[in-house]
């Protein structure tokens, strides 16, 4: 009989199970085992369930890949970098806060949300005209024309990423329907994509607005 | 303090939400781009990230806001979570439904085996066993196995493929156990979980994270306090060559399995 490889028994195993249980470590445990924040006592009280537990396994490898990954990589030392300075006894303001909304704000999704194919390179993507920044009032969304585009898609987000409002069209000025309330002091935001050829859709900075008024 | 904790803390949860989306919107879109690439999914992925973070007044991040300690940092703490939702979006309802499609394609079986493995979360001898009652009497186990790696590699190569590596955990190895059925399995598994049973729980993990999640020996070494990854290398050597002997001693050989 050859002399078995446990590497190999590993890789054989066959029935682990990735079920949740009662006993399964909560998420600040996973996230500090992934981090490796874990002192020796916290490690001693938690590697028992962690041998015996596929499930909690690769939860954490799982967050370490995504902790490695990266643009979760640069969007951790972006806000980290930020927290070190706001640890440093910097508080911000509610009115700092809104204008750290407003300029922070309008690329939130631009370079992390791609859709279907690429833009073709050297593509122009379409230019959001208004609303920007605080209106009196926006009652339609209007954008600069792309060359070339047959079809644009708009999108109107609230704050919290909802959408609120989202269509097709070939003109380049949409006017919001009336089932669409929008809040004065709320920050909305929206884009618009062109298509520029077959499943090609080229799309614009997310833009921030919001209604002039009290919150 | 962040402007979101304290916000919170001063009893203005809407207010505290704004400042929290604000700074952390771009880390949970990447968090979510992570596991899926296909802009709808991220965004009703990321709309139910919102909604459950937003549940009972922010319940979550008062929770976490409120531990006396912090053992990780806020970041990671939050790419966790967003992990779960993500995963679990997938898992339930409309989630479940987009992945539905991924198996529109695949034979009658493999589809059968995508639902056990993938949606539901069986175990592949659980799922075999399904099968093999209710449809398909006379799939041999060895049929099934061949039958299971090919759905894993058909349904983990396309645009969801990485939610669903999540979804149907560690993949079948790439050579079938020469076991002519579920039962002898279990019965060299039980051997098995015997031998690595007896390994200390550090070097089990160890072992299990280097080896079966493939995980970076430095990045094994910063969960478990090592010093660095060759110490890493060392506790996984000396725990397989514990494994070895211990098999040997039962007479499991590779050829069994």
């Amino acid at each position: 009989m050859s002399h078995p490889d446990p590497l190999d028994l590993l890789r054989h195993r066959l029935d682990a199970s990735t079920r949740e249980t009662p006993e399964c470590l909560d998420d600040a445990t996973l996230a500090a085992l992934a981090e490796g924040g874990l002192g020796a006592a916290g490690r001693a009280t938690v590697l028992p369930h962690l041998a015996g537990c596929p499930r909690c396994r690769g939860v954490v490898a799982s967050v370490v890949r995504s902790l490695a990954d990266r643009a979760v990589a640069r969007e951790v030392a972006a806000v980290e970098g930020r927290g070190r300075r706001r640890w440093l006894g910097i508080g911000l303001s509610a009115a700092a806060a809104a204008i750290l909304f407003v300029v922070a704000v309008p690329r939130w999704v631009n370079d992390s949300i791609g859709h279907r194919g690429p833009p073709l390179p050297g593509a122009v993507v379409p230019r959001p005209l208004a609303p920007l920044g605080t209106v009196a009032e926006a009652k339609a969304l209007r954008w600069a024309a792309v060359t070339g585009a047959d079809r644009y898609r708009v999108i109107l987000f609230d704050a919290a990423g909802r959408a609120l409002y989202e269509t097709q069209l070939s003109d380049t000025v949409v006017a919001l329907p009336d089932s669409v309330t929008l809040a004065p002091g709320r920050p909305y935001l929206w884009k618009v994509e062109a298509r520029t050829g077959w499943d090609r859709w080229s799309a614009s900075e997310l833009v921030q607005f919001s209604i002039a008024g009290e919150r | 303090m962040e402007g979101w904790a304290a916000e919170l803390a001063s009893g203005r949860p809407d207010a505290a939400w704004d400042l929290f989306l604000d700074r952390y919107r771009r880390l949970i879109f990447a968090a979510i781009r992570h596991y899926a690439q296909d802009y709808d999914d991220v965004m009703d992925v990321f709309a139910r990230v919102c909604e459950a973070l937003r549940e009972g007044d922010l319940q979550r991040l008062r929770t976490y806001a409120a531990q006396p300690d912090h053992r990780a940092r806020f970041s990671t703490w939050l790419v966790t979570v967003v992990r779960h939702l993500t995963v679990d979006w997938f898992r339930h309802r409309d989630g479940r439904r987009r992945l539905s499609v991924v198996a529109e394609g695949l034979p009658p079986l493999r589809r059968r085996i995508f639902e056990h493995v993938f949606l539901d979360q069986r175990r592949h001898i659980e799922a075999y066993e399904l099968i093999h009652a209710r449809e398909a009497p006379t799939l041999s186990f060895k049929e099934f196995l061949g039958e299971l790696r090919a759905t894993y590699s058909a349904v983990t190569d396309g645009r969801r493929g990485r939610v669903l590596g999540e979804l149907g955990g560690t993949p079948p190895a790439e050579e079938a156990p020469a076991a002519a059925s579920p039962n002898d399995i279990a019965d060299t598994r039980a051997l098995l979980e015997q031998a690595f049973g007896a390994l200390s729980a550090e070097d089990r993990v160890a072992l299990e994270l280097y080896v079966v999640e493939e995980l970076p020996a430095a990045d094994v070494a910063r969960i478990l306090g090592f010093p660095n990854a060759k110490a890493v290398h060392n506790r996984v050597y000396r725990a397989l060559a514990a494994a070895r002997a211990r098999l040997a001693q039962v007479g499991i050989g590779r050829g069994d399995l």
